[in-house]
């Protein structure tokens, strides 16, 4: 086992009034190099969840699992494992507090006890891992930059420290198109040529189902679906009921299929669909 | 997680006590208070604090709403019991173990004592768990207004509370993500010297800032986007109007608080 | 006050600079010139930065143009003593659903408009109850905020616009923060006020699907108003838009891919059920 669960539950607040079971018994796991997606309405605890993976929250009962062992409670320890294990929250640019867009993304390889040359060379290769430029960009202040290129540094502020496993919640929120199709350019590269396991939390399918091999799906803190995507995404009506929907060019292989037309419906892209359906030409004649 | 986070006390309702007016609550809550004080005989508090009991079941409050209340003067009670019963003398003894004695007016005097604490916290309670902050606030402000001849602009600073109160649970939320987003970059608030750890704040006190202007930022935009100007005349939707009932409360409790003090209850 | 022309905005050789901004390479808004119907659906699309909000600011007399004007209801928004006359007419509805709700519960928060206009508190009663019923928030009405969904909290603010009887409401990105329920939620308010109403809506979005539904579809770039027709011309218009850095609707995207591979398809094509139609009365089913 890489990276999962067992039986977690988590409970907020737990002896109070208010007290709130956010996870009830999720069990799941993951491959080193897999791309996986949880999705769920909001509220149905993928933010819970996502935080137990770098040990940010504790499990009421339960196991969290990293490389085989459970995540314990030992300081040292779980530096380690923020350092292999990256979390980018939703908005992270909102994080930003340093005067350079160097200082922000030396923030956490400093705090990991590197030497300042070995923190250069890392804050570069980030800066190089996202794509942008690092000769003037590393001197300007964050808070000038367009969206996009926040973004983008606030993704390479956590991939400066190298982790194995990227995490992100909500990735493209605020972000137009030309920025959205960018960044999942980005981690669909982070994924394929750098091998790092990549996790997202998403309500926007269009871009990302085409990327993932494994999507866990929560409702109301529980793991109500959890499989390889062809498997998940066939569930059309639940995720309906669940308020989920499915990629809009699926959706339009379901239509084409439903009129008849022998036509694959687990296709998520649009080269996807292109495919498949210049497959019916001169097949369909009769 | 926002939903684990309360805003003051407040636990809707349409019973009575919650469609008091707030203004008549307050002055209410401060006749009581003083009733309480007053009181000497275990009669009338026991009245009362059967009083409190009914009231309690008409708003409909979860009871354990009260219980919890009753925590933060556990210790206080639990004080005052010791010495109430170890330390006072007279009546029967009713039990001795070695030095100590436990005499029957130190009991009673005890649990006069608590009775009396328990149902002061349940009246402040019925006060705080059947009106929205929003209204205590205008309530508040309501006494402040001499002030404004003074120069106080009462009714802004009667907004800036309530702005306030509205966004507490969300810049709580945010200080606490941003906390985890900082750990999660391995960051450490918790160790090292004071020096240290007042440095390793900036990475959540400077974002907080920012987000929080920008917040007041938006905040004004949509204000004054709905139509908000500063010293403009208003209204309110619930214009505090101060019912018969109201008045009718006040007085039963003001001859209730005279009589007392007259007659030495 | 009567408005007796039949335009609820008017925006005549409109031009805007940020202050202290007058030297960069363009203005935040140049050369608009744009005339919103009574009951208009209207929807405004274009990359970050390229003036979306700003026009939205103009349109609510929360800027004022630095050349040229803009009329809401017949009324200039230079004209200070009708800016509330010119947001009665015309409200707003922000992206970020926690920065607009301005009360502790949901009723106070609708009633905040009126309570500006000093309306009495019995009439402000009266609207109140009757705008959340509309909208189906009579259970929410003694909620704080913070306890309510994104889509709940959009609703609330889009109650909170209508309880002031607008003939128009201005939309910025209102469901970015949503999940697919909320979104659906929002679009689906909006789209019935703007038909049983006949309430005009201008509504900037990133995501084209939501733009199909429009009367009229205008993209904004670099602050100018780069084109604009009723959706299926601009949003089947797929080198336009990637050639702006947007998107368009998926089966319009597929429906060009399908063009170049010899596929013979109406032009114009942005719904999916439309492209659906379209491919099996080409096909004969097997």
């Amino acid at each position: 086992m890489f990276i999962g669960t067992e039986k977690l539950t988590h409970i907020y607040m737990p002896g109070t009034p208010f007290a709130n079971q956010a996870l009830k018994e999720v069990t799941f796991e993951l491959s080193r190099g897999e791309f996986a997606l949880v999705i769920g309405p909001s509220g149905s605890g993928k933010s819970t969840l996502i935080q137990h993976l770098n040990g940010l929250l504790r499990p009421s009962s339960g196991k969290v699992f990293f490389e085989g062992r459970a995540i314990g409670s030992d300081k040292a320890e779980l530096l380690a494992l923020r350092k292999r294990v990256g979390l980018v929250f939703q908005m992270p640019e909102e994080q930003f507090f340093s005067e350079t867009v160097y200082d922000e993304i030396a923030f956490a390889p400093r705090n990991l006890g590197f030497e300042e040359n070995i923190v250069q060379t890392m804050v570069e290769e980030a800066l190089d891992e996202v794509g942008l430029d690092t000769t003037v960009l590393p001197k300007r202040h964050p808070f000038q930059l367009s969206s996009g290129q926040k973004r983008l540094v606030a993704l390479a502020s956590v991939l400066s420290s190298k982790p194995e496993v990227f995490i992100l919640d909500e990735p493209t929120a605020g972000l137009d198109p030309s920025g959205r199709s960018n960044l999942y350019g980005l981690l669909k590269r982070l994924n394929r040529e750098n091998g790092l396991t990549v996790l997202i939390c998403t309500h926007h399918l269009d871009e990302a189902a085409a990327l993932t091999d494994t999507v866990l799906v929560l409702q109301g803190g529980r793991l109500v679906l959890k499989g390889p995507a062809e498997k998940i995404f066939s569930h059309r009506e639940q995720l309906y009921q669940l308020g989920l929907g499915l990629p809009a060019v699926t959706e339009i292989m379901y239509g084409l299929s439903e009129q008849g037309m022998k036509v694959r419906t687990n296709i998520y892209s649009l080269e996807g669909a292109r495919q498949e359906i210049n497959k019916l030409k001169g097949r369909c004649e009769k | 997680m926002s939903r684990s986070i309360t805003l003051g006390q407040y636990f809707p309702g349409q019973s009575l006590v919650h469609h008091l007016n707030p203004r008549m609550k307050l002055l209410s809550l401060l006749l009581v208070l003083a009733l309480l004080f007053s009181l000497q005989s275990y009669a009338g508090l026991v009245v009362l604090f059967f009083i409190a009991l009914i009231l309690i079941t008409t708003t409909r409050v979860p009871f354990r709403y009260f219980l919890r209340g009753l925590r933060p003067i556990l210790y206080i009670a639990l004080f005052a019991l010791i010495i109430y019963f170890f330390f006072t003398s007279g009546g029967v003894v009713l039990l001795r173990v070695g030095f100590i004695t436990v005499e029957s007016e130190g009991v009673r005097e005890g649990t006069f004592i608590i009775l009396r604490l328990v149902t002061l916290v349940f009246y402040s309670l019925l006060l705080t768990l059947t009106t929205t902050p929003l209204s205590l606030t205008y309530g508040l402000s309501y006494f402040l207004k001499p002030l404004r001849y003074i120069g106080m602009p009462t009714e802004e600073v009667a907004m800036i509370m309530a702005i306030a109160l509205r966004f507490i649970p969300t810049l709580m939320e945010e200080s606490q993500r941003l906390m985890r987003a900082q750990v999660s970059r391995g960051a450490d608030f918790e160790s090292g010297s004071i020096f240290r750890r007042a440095k390793s704040l900036v990475p959540l006190i400077v974002p907080l800032f920012v987000g929080a202007f920008r917040r007041a930022d938006e905040l004004a935009l949509a204000m004054e986007a709905r139509g908000y100007r500063i010293g403009a005349r208003r209204t309110r939707m619930y214009e505090d109007s101060i019912a018969p009932r109201d008045w009718l409360i006040l007085a039963v409790l003001l001859v209730l608080l005279i009589t007392s003090v007259y007659l030495g209850f | 006050m009567v408005n007796r022309s039949e335009f609820m905005i008017e925006a005549k050789d409109l031009v805007y600079n940020y202050p202290g901004e007058e030297e960069t390479s363009f203005p935040a808004l140049s050369g608009i010139n744009l005339a919103v119907r009574r009951g208009e659906y209207l929807a405004l699309l274009g990359p970050n930065g390229s003036g979306k909000t700003t026009l939205m600011k103009l349109f609510n007399a929360l800027l004022v143009p630095s050349e040229g004007e803009v009329r809401v209801g017949g009324i200039s928004t230079a004209d200070e003593d009708k800016t509330a006359e010119v947001r009665r007419y015309c409200g707003m509805i922000f992206q970020n659903p926690d920065n607009q709700l301005v009360a502790t519960t949901v009723e106070e928060d609708i009633a905040f408009g009126l309570e500006n206009l000093a309306l009495p508190p019995a009439e402000i009663q009266k609207k109140v109850i009757a705008v959340a019923r509309m909208l189906g928030l009579e259970q929410l009405l003694q909620q704080p905020p913070h306890m309510l969904s994104g889509g709940e909290k959009q609703r609330v603010a889009i109650a909170g616009v209508l309880a002031m009887q607008p003939r128009c409401i201005l939309m910025d990105e209102p469901t970015a923060m949503l999940d697919p329920a909320g979104r659906h939620d929002v679009i689906e308010t909006v789209r019935q006020l703007n038909r049983d109403q006949d309430i005009a809506v201008v509504h900037v979005t990133h995501f084209p699907e939501e733009a199909v539904f429009a009367d009229r579809v205008i993209i904004l770039n670099q602050g100018r108003l780069v084109m604009q027709g009723r959706p299926q011309n601009v949003l089947s218009d797929i080198p336009l838009l990637y050639s702006l850095g947007l998107q368009g609707p998926a089966a319009a995207e597929l429906a060009a891919l399908l063009r170049k591979d010899g596929f013979n398809l109406p032009p114009q094509l942005i719904h999916s059920r439309e492209l659906v139609h379209s491919l099996c009365s080409l096909e004969p089913k097997s």
